[in-house]
């Protein structure tokens, strides 16, 4: 059977722009991600704010699983498939658009907002950008999104109908999203690369790009309680390695966790800002498995966990201590070893 | 390999079940009307298909509406198919243009109140169904046939017996108005495929169906799903690109093992734009070549139903093929040129056996999708 993973990932935050300084937390004083910074301004224009933290967590991502280089993509573009995961994304267009027909008419819209008006522009322009022509979805499923969007892009590619499957989670601040949500909003995501391997478990990706986690399932649960319990059960050590779970009081005694929660409301992001910590602890050395869960109180809840695949290591290179006891480069900052009551830091903010 | 389709549901501004909308598209019956929902001082374009269920005056909206339609299609569909009242883990799989962004338009400029969590159908299918593995999809016009794709996905990586998939949309008003600011002489009818065309009017509805890995003894079967293709044209926001478009045809016929000389209908997207049908007629005429299946569409009479609208033209479909008529494409006079050797039903309904029909649907950002679906062997 066909297996999935990992093979690169971006993070666009305040700040931040790879995996290991996610999980060391907000960087204080960082301003607003600036994406004509990032990716050049050529392009741009007109683009809604979540387009363009779009597309430089999918350039990062590309770039990082090897799929794109200096003269761009450099495997088949019908093989790439995109699936985007924001719930607030074209909420300030679509906002902006009926106040301003409220105070004139229609006369008075820039006729450049209309593809924005669609929900599906983010996934459409990011397909553009880097001519992507496999599948192309835009998942808007509430605070599960970011997982459910990852286990969309495990189907298509366990279906054969992409090699690769690029996928995305940003969410936008702005007057329109902060009243929606109730506070500030992350204004920023990450992204990762999904790969077929050639069997389950195999750590030959198709096209060249190194697997770094293997997927597991996804489960889908009517409660984020069943969710966190079917991957206890699951687990071959009780559940041990890294937890990103909303609900502190589900994450197992002994396992580690981050809170992910520096960067206010991350809404169809966090998802992808839990896939690209698993990538952070993985780069770290830490050979542990990571659940990630999201759901909501008394909401459905979407779960997973990511194996960080084993690489070939040459007797010269072999750690003296196993990885997962003593890591080479521990993951500094909001990583805690999670204990009942109360929570005791055993990893000192650097 | 294919899969049962064991209920459908539908809903539009025809019709409130399949049957209703399928008689209207043989008599010709059109759901074209004057703005109800928003203010006609501030539009240049005047007229939607919208459904009528609002229990205030002109002019005035209420939210909320994109959930009613889909609850009342995927009902229908699940009843047809003998499902459960309460749907739990059965995974439904929604399919937009617009989800709720209707509502949050009403909580922006009138403070009517509103929840975030509303903007994806999941909290109203929980509430409606006790279904709890549910997803939104935005996908634009070709939206509910990605969500079928995916539907075919999960009952062929065994991941589930059963799902329900879906489509809904009402109209937005940025969406109205951000197509208004730029068509300055607004279409009187929609005309697809026809010489005159002058663009499309956009229309309210929901579709939903069935689809089961084995059929249940003692139900009936409302078809066969035998493929869904989906890709994307990665050329342009809103124009259409013919190899992408043909791409997505080719790789549908092909996965369902159907040549065009087998296939007998096709459901066009067809929304009566001049660029989308020119680009579609092309395709059909190079994909098609000496084939000659019957071509219709359902728009002229639906209006375009955006997210749903994939569906409704599949719903259409298999009940050509379970009576052997086909509607005719109402206000197509003057076939386009591209479209000259396409056998286009137009005038009367067709009386023609229907095997196997191909559904077209082709959205905004160039996503594609592309189903055919067969009656019993």
């Amino acid at each position: 059977m066909t297996g999935t993973a990992i093979t690169g990932t971006g993070v666009v935050l305040p700040g931040i722009g790879d995996p290991a300084g996610l999980l060391r937390g907000a960087v204080a004083g960082a301003g607003p991600v600036c994406p004509a910074e990032l990716i050049g301004k050529k392009g741009l224009r007109f683009k809604d704010r979540a387009t363009q933290l779009g597309l430089c967590a999918a350039d990062a991502a590309l770039r990082d699983a090897g799929l794109l280089g200096p003269h761009g993509l450099r495997v088949p573009g019908g093989r790439v498939g995109v699936v985007v995961s924001s719930n607030l994304g074209n909420a300030d267009t679509v906002c902006r658009a009926v106040e301003t027909i409220a105070r004139e008419t229609t006369a008075a819209l820039s006729a450049m907002d209309t593809p924005n008006a669609s929900s599906n522009i983010i996934a459409s322009e990011t397909a553009i950008r880097f001519v992507l022509r496999g599948p192309n979805l835009s998942v808007c499923n509430g605070v599960t999104s970011g997982l459910d969007a990852l286990r969309w892009a495990r189907l298509t590619l366990r279906s054969g109908r992409a090699d690769h499957m690029l996928v995305i989670g940003v969410e936008p601040d702005n007057e329109i999203t902060r009243r929606l949500a109730g506070g500030p909003v992350v204004d920023g995501g990450a992204a990762v690369v999904v790969s077929r391997t050639d069997a389950e478990g195999s750590t030959d990706a198709v096209g060249g790009a190194a697997p770094r986690l293997l997927l597991g399932p996804v489960v889908r649960t009517a409660e984020l309680r069943d969710a966190a319990a079917r991957l206890t059960a699951a687990a071959p050590d009780g559940g041990g390695g890294l937890w990103l779970c909303p609900d502190p009081a589900l994450v197992p005694s002994g396992a580690e966790t981050a809170g992910l929660t520096d960067w206010g409301e991350c809404s169809g992001a966090l998802g992808l800002l839990q896939c690209a910590a698993a990538v952070g602890w993985a780069d770290a050395g830490r050979t542990g498995p990571v659940h990630a869960l999201l759901g909501g109180a008394g909401a459905e809840a979407t779960a997973t966990v990511f194996r960080p695949a084993v690489r070939p290591v040459l007797p010269a290179e072999a750690p003296a201590e196993a990885p997962d006891e003593a890591p080479a480069t521990p993951p500094a900052g909001p990583l805690t070893r999670h204990a009942p009551h109360p929570a005791l830091p055993v990893e000192e903010p650097a | 390999m294919s899969y049962a389709i064991t209920g459908v549901g539908a809903v539009a501004s025809i019709g409130d079940d399949p049957g209703q909308i399928f008689d209207a598209l043989c008599e010709g019956r059109s759901g074209l009307g004057p703005l109800r929902g928003f203010d006609r001082e501030r539009f240049t374009a005047r007229q939607l298909f919208e459904i009528e269920d609002r229990s205030g005056g002109d002019g005035t909206d209420e939210p909320g509406r994109a959930t009613r339609f889909l609850l009342e299609a995927v009902r229908q569909a699940a009843a047809d198919a003998g499902l459960p009242e309460d749907l739990g883990g059965i995974p439904v799989l929604v399919g937009t243009g617009l989800r709720e962004l209707r509502s949050l338009e009403l909580w922006w400029r009138d403070g009517v109140p509103f929840a975030a969590g509303d903007l994806d159908f999941g909290p109203a299918l929980r509430r409606r169904f006790g279904a709890y593995d549910t997803h939104t999809f935005a996908g634009a016009c070709s939206a509910s046939l990605y969500a079928l794709a995916l539907g075919w996905d999960l009952l062929e990586q065994g991941e589930s017996d059963t799902v329900v998939v879906a489509g809904c949309d009402t109209v937005t008003e940025s969406m109205f108005g951000l197509a208004d600011r730029v068509q300055f002489d607004p279409p009187d009818v929609v005309r697809p495929f026809d010489r005159a065309r002058r663009g499309t009017i956009l229309g309210e509805g929901a579709a939903a169906v069935v689809l089961r890995r084995e059929p249940v003894a003692d139900r009936p079967v409302r078809g066969w799903l035998r493929s869904v293709a989906v890709n994307c044209d990665a050329h342009h926001q809103t124009a259409p690109d013919a190899a992408g478009v043909r791409a997505s045809v080719e790789r549908a016929q092909a996965a369902a093992g159907s040549r065009p000389e087998d296939i007998d209908l096709v459901v066009l997207h067809a929304t009566g734009t001049p660029l989308n049908d020119r680009t579609e007629a092309e395709v059909m005429a190079g994909v098609f070549g000496g084939a000659r299946p019957a071509f219709t569409g359902i728009k002229s009479l639906t209006g375009h139903t955006s997210g749903s609208a994939g569906l409704m033209s599949l719903i259409v479909a298999l009940a050509s093929v379970a009576g052997g008529r086909v509607p005719p494409i109402a206000h197509l006079t003057d076939p386009l040129p591209e479209g000259e050797g396409l056998r286009l039903v137009r005038g009367a309904p067709l009386t023609t056996p229907v095997r196997v029909a191909q559904i077209n649907g082709f959205g905004f950002g160039g996503v594609n999708a592309v189903a055919i679906v067969a009656g019993a062997a």
